[in-house]
């Protein structure tokens, strides 16, 4: 791989290789200094979670008209046993997993265009994707239900898959396109002359070296589909057909609002995309979207 | 369209910073039937995204057009009024005002984010044990649905028994009403704004970190240089191209962000948090304007596009470079 | 319904196949049930979440029970959230998927209708006057839903603003529930020296209340927003007067100083904490997360203005019919089965506001909470809604210019905030709502 500036991705690796040349030259006030900086790094960390901590908090307390005291698990086993939440979670797990393979799918193939094509219908077509990432949401809202309305995917998960999947296309093409850069074009050029097809190398070349490119575009189309609210509540109507952010909501009435329930709710939101980074964090590089952005 | 220009870019020499990096020659020029073939390959290639740009983007963006160049509301299409309803969102106050707390919105947020960001990347680089789970949480608050995190912004600042503000008071400084005196409000929507976002902003000031060599570092101690001047003069042009970038996707961002708002203040106290974003939306969906509604969307899109290509600029002047 | 979903999800393969994601249809398909709404032989019945965790699946029960005569539709039952829920009512019925029968908005029918998506009430009264239902509704209800063309709606869930006040709060004060402005005045001077806010409510994001209260003050002094002409008439000597009045509160330090950007969460949170005493709210205020404080809660006295006048503002919040219905006969036999067995609603707890039915109304379940039997006994008969004081039928512009408006607003946090002259701030809103009205 190239050691290109921006499109190498966090991880632990580099880390580990940027601290262990300095390792030679440590000294015990340096040692000291390292112990300085994990109270910093405590405080600060701290202080930057606390809202999300309070969230844990909060959902820990007993519920409105509970007989129970002290810490309780008791508004979780409501959840999901009073609620549709089991069906929110899996609607959530499903409409985001299908935006992120879809996604995928297709910003693979259209960066693959971005990075090795260059001319003036490439250059259009990014300053295209440009200007629809720069397009506020809220007027788009209306005219895409409407003409979903009339081909039957009003309520229905397929139809905000769809809606996701095209409002990750800017991002995600990006990502792609930065990743290819980093893939020297030598080694298609050479499957060429053997004969390979565009796609062949694409397929059995390029895409076979790009998992961190590709982990990347997934986490970022991940995050966009599973925290999005906007469009769900427009498309989303029944009871079984909500994501998470929707049957949120339900909490919400009109007289009374349920604050262990909400919090609740919320820690099961929070779930997956934190389960999701903690894992994955080391291959997740929004640096790369720059790299084609810049490219062109 | 024609072929030669996509097929043409195969062979091109690859000029672009990000990947100029070695291990890459001007390579064998394929013949020129492959030529054309290519091209078509790479038509097909784009072809999906394409498909879903026109009908889930520029359908909407042109439908949404039409109906800002008519006095209709949400049902009715009402008739056509030609610029009239751009010419009178401009007249309005509330538009400026609007304006204005955008464009304070965006710098600090933008800024602010950028600033924390990077000071916790280059932080992150140093010895801490266990860094790489302080990298994970720190990511958190992007990560959070920012739903929950305005709630829990909400019950952390609202009333005088709200945590923060008892804290504040316990420190001197008396009631202070984070939400209610609108500079705090505007205060607090944009520190929220920079706490949902600086991870973002960490995570691609590291991603450029991460290139820069631990040796330049040693070379300019062993010349001398004082931190200060190894940080503008060394780091800060190394990572001058994801700088600009993540200033310009930061703005697309922050411009854009309607929730945040939302959800915190609703855009209050008296407009003061009232974003152009949440204008278009109030004006929309609260007072059924569709038309001067979108007109203030598109000229906020306009706006961003252009300040927008012009940080883009600057970028392909630091490659050039 | 069925060829609707085969072209679904032909329209839905077709899609994927372009986009080349072969593994992605199954699990597209696997993820997406059903296809788009009622339609063939079930009509739509949209309702709020009126009450609380209860209403939704009670009166679920109530729509399904529903057997409709050979011919009609049955009814399909659909709970639509607060949240956006202007965006879901008119993306649905600008696409023709909307519901044929529903409630929503106070002001919504009202705006439909001026649309041309209502189909009007006035046959349905006509039969309920034969079958006693017309004659059960409380006093002035049906006149509210009157348009020029017809009535665009049927009184369904009354949604009130009253005063309410801490008993326990007001005994330290040494105070009794006030009867007229200079004693509310009193009472919020004696609340103070406790360390209590004598005039709660909340104008936060998401809460109107702060802007209804306001109005509320408004009326009770004889004066409103509209004229008869329904043209807004904000500059009236009433008016100012009342917002004068506010503003003095606001001066005084009785009102919370963050009242302004207060939730609905918040001023529960203030109740709950024992800082406001006396507060301006709906019926439901202690169903609400108030905690401990629910059983000191009391229902306060209509106010007597300067001028002898009471008055409030109330909001008959109504169910519509539309146009976009498998039939009309099937729209109003539901309906009329609806009203005939809807009384659970109120009599079980479900948390919902007020019944526009005496006979709800009058029964020993309803009767047992003392503080719904003394809001329609002493404020429902003074009540006027936003059409005040030029009429009572409510209309389209309401919707649009005051109920929940951005003007609306920022008025109401303006003198809540206290640093604007009452005569200015009204002659602001003036002017918005008639650009508003343009």
């Amino acid at each position: 791989m190239s050691t290109d500036t921006t499109d190498v991705p966090i991880t632990g690796k580099l880390q580990v290789g940027v601290t262990s040349g300095k390792r030679r030259t440590l000294s015990q006030t340096e040692h000291r200094g390292k112990w300085w900086r994990l109270v910093i790094i405590l405080i600060i960390t701290g202080v930057v979670l606390a809202p999300i901590i309070a969230v844990f908090v909060l959902s820990l307390q007993p519920s409105l008209g509970s007989t129970a005291t002290g810490w309780t698990l008791e508004n979780f086993s409501l959840v999901f046993s009073q609620t549709n939440v089991g069906t929110w979670l899996k609607n959530s797990l499903g409409v985001t997993l299908v935006t992120v393979v879809v996604a995928v799918a297709v910003a693979a193939p259209a960066g693959y265009v971005l990075s090795r094509g260059r001319s003036r219908a490439v250059s259009g077509y990014s300053l295209i994707l440009f200007i629809v990432q720069s397009l506020p949401v809220v007027t788009a809202v209306i005219p895409l239900f409407i003409l979903f309305a009339q081909i039957g995917l009003v309520d229905n998960l397929a139809g905000v898959t769809i809606i996701y999947v095209g409002s990750t296309m800017s991002v995600a093409v990006w990502m792609m396109a930065a990743y290819f850069d980093s893939i020297p074009i030598t080694l298609e050029e050479a499957a060429w002359m053997d004969g390979t097809s565009v796609f062949g190398s694409f397929t059995r070349i390029v895409l076979r070296n790009s998992l961190p490119g590709i982990l990347s575009t997934a986490i970022f189309s991940f995050l966009l589909a599973w925290n999005d609210y906007l469009v769900a509540v427009v498309f989303l109507r029944s009871d079984d057909n909500y994501t998470l952010q929707i049957g949120l909501q339900t909490f919400f009435q009109q007289n009374q609002t349920n604050w262990g329930l909400v919090m609740a709710v919320a820690v099961v939101m929070m779930a997956p995309p934190i389960i999701l980074f903690s894992v994955l964090n080391k291959y997740f590089s929004v640096g790369g979207i720059g790299g084609s952005l810049a490219g062109r | 369209m024609s072929t030669e220009s996509v097929a043409g870019a195969l062979k091109k020499a690859r000029r672009g910073v990000g990947v100029a990096g070695p291990g890459r020659s001007p390579g064998a020029r394929p013949a020129k039937k492959r030529k054309n073939s290519h091209a078509r390959v790479l038509l097909l290639f784009a072809l999906p995204s394409l498909i879903l740009l026109v009908l889930l983007n520029l359908y909407p963006v042109i439908y949404a057009g039409l109906q800002s160049l008519r006095n209709g509301d949400l049902i009715s299409a009402g008739d056509f009024v030609g610029f009239s309803n751009y010419i009178n969102v401009v007249q309005t106050p509330e538009f400026w005002h609007s304006a204005w707390f955008t464009l304070v919105f965006t710098v600090t947020g933008v800024f602010g984010s950028w600033a924390v960001g990077l000071g916790l990347a280059l932080f992150l680089r140093t010895r801490i044990p266990a860094n790489g789970l302080f990298k994970v949480l720190l990511l958190l608050p992007w990560v959070v649905p920012v739903v929950v995190s305005a709630t829990s912004w909400n019950w952390l600042v609202a009333t005088p028994q709200s945590p923060l503000p008892i804290l504040f008071d316990a420190l001197g400084f008396g009631n202070v009403l984070f939400l209610a005196d609108p500079v705090l409000a505007q205060v607090t929507v944009c520190v929220f704004k920079v706490w949902v976002s600086f991870p973002f902003m960490m995570m691609m000031m590291s991603s450029a970190l991460a290139s820069v060599d631990i040796n330049v570092y040693e070379a300019s101690k062993v010349d001398g240089a004082s931190s200060w001047q190894t940080f503008t003069q060394i780091t800060l042009p190394i990572i001058s191209r994801s700088t600009y970038i993540s200033w310009i996707l930061m703005t697309i961002f922050c411009v854009n962000d309607f929730p945040t708002i939302f959800l915190l203040t609703g855009g209050g106290p008296v407009n003061a948090t009232r974003s152009l974003v949440v204008l278009a939306y109030s004006t929309v969906f609260q007072n059924f304007q569709t038309g001067p509604g979108v007109a203030i969307a598109f000229i906020m899109t306009l706006v961003l596009v252009v300040i927008a290509t012009m940080l883009y600029r600057q970028i392909r002047k630091v490659n050039i470079e | 319904m069925t060829s609707q979903s085969t072209g679904a999800a032909f329209t839905r393969r077709s899609f994927i196949g372009v986009a080349g994601g072969a593994a992605a249809t199954a699990l597209l398909a696997a993820c997406s049930t059903g296809g788009g709404g009622g339609g063939g032989d079930t009509m739509k019945f949209w309702n709020m979440p009126w009450g609380g965790t209860e209403f939704n699946p009670l009166d679920k029960k109530i729509t399904l029970a529903y057997e409709p005569k050979s011919g009609l539709p049955s009814a399909k039952y659909q709970a639509i959230q607060w949240a956006n829920f202007t965006q879901t009512f008119s993306s649905a019925v600008a696409s023709n998927t909307g519901p044929a029968v529903s409630s929503g908005g106070g002001t919504q029918a009202f705006q439909f209708a001026n649309q041309g998506k209502i189909a009007y009430a006035d046959d349905l009264l006509d039969s309920w006057k034969k079958d006693g239902i017309y004659d059960d509704f409380l006093p002035g209800l049906i006149d509210a839903m009157k348009t020029d063309e017809g009535y665009a709606a049927v009184p369904y869930n009354l949604d009130v603003r009253i005063s309410w006040y801490n008993k326990s709060l007001m005994e330290q004060a040494g105070v009794e529930s006030p009867k007229s402005w200079d004693e509310y005045m009193n009472v919020c001077a004696a609340l103070k020296k406790i360390g209590v806010y004598g005039f709660g409510l909340g104008s936060g994001a998401g809460s109107f209340t702060g802007s209804h209260i306001l109005a509320a003050f408004m009326i009770n002094n004889g004066g409103g927003l509209f004229n008869a002409d329904k043209k807004p008439d904000c500059v009236t000597p009433e008016n100012i007067q009342a917002m004068e009045f506010i503003l003095e509160i606001v001066k005084a330090g009785y009102s919370d100083p963050a009242a302004a950007t207060y939730t609905s969460a918040n001023v529960e949170s203030q109740w709950k904490a024992k800082k406001f005493g006396f507060g301006w709210d709906g019926a439901g205020l202690p169903a609400g997360a108030v905690g401990d404080v629910a059983g000191d809660l009391v229902v306060g006295d209509p106010l007597t203005g300067p001028s002898g006048t009471k008055g409030g503002l109330y909001f008959p919040n109504n169910i519509m019919m539309y146009k976009n219905t498998p039939s009309q006969k099937g729209s109003e036999a539901f309906l009329t089965y609806y009203y005939k067995n809807m009384a659970p609603l109120w009599t079980k707890n479900t948390g919902i506001g007020l019944p526009p039915l005496k006979s709800i109304a009058d029964t020993s379940e309803f009767k047992a909470d003392v503080n719904k039997v003394k809001i329609l006994a002493d404020w429902q008969p003074i009540l006027k809604t936003w059409a005040a004081p030029g009429g009572s039928g409510l209309f389209y512009n309401i919707a649009n210019t005051v109920d929940g408006t951005a003007p609306m607003l920022d008025f109401t946090q303006s003198i809540l905030g206290g640093k604007v002259d009452a005569k200015g701030a009204l002659t602001k809103l003036q002017t918005s709502i008639e650009g508003l009205m343009k």
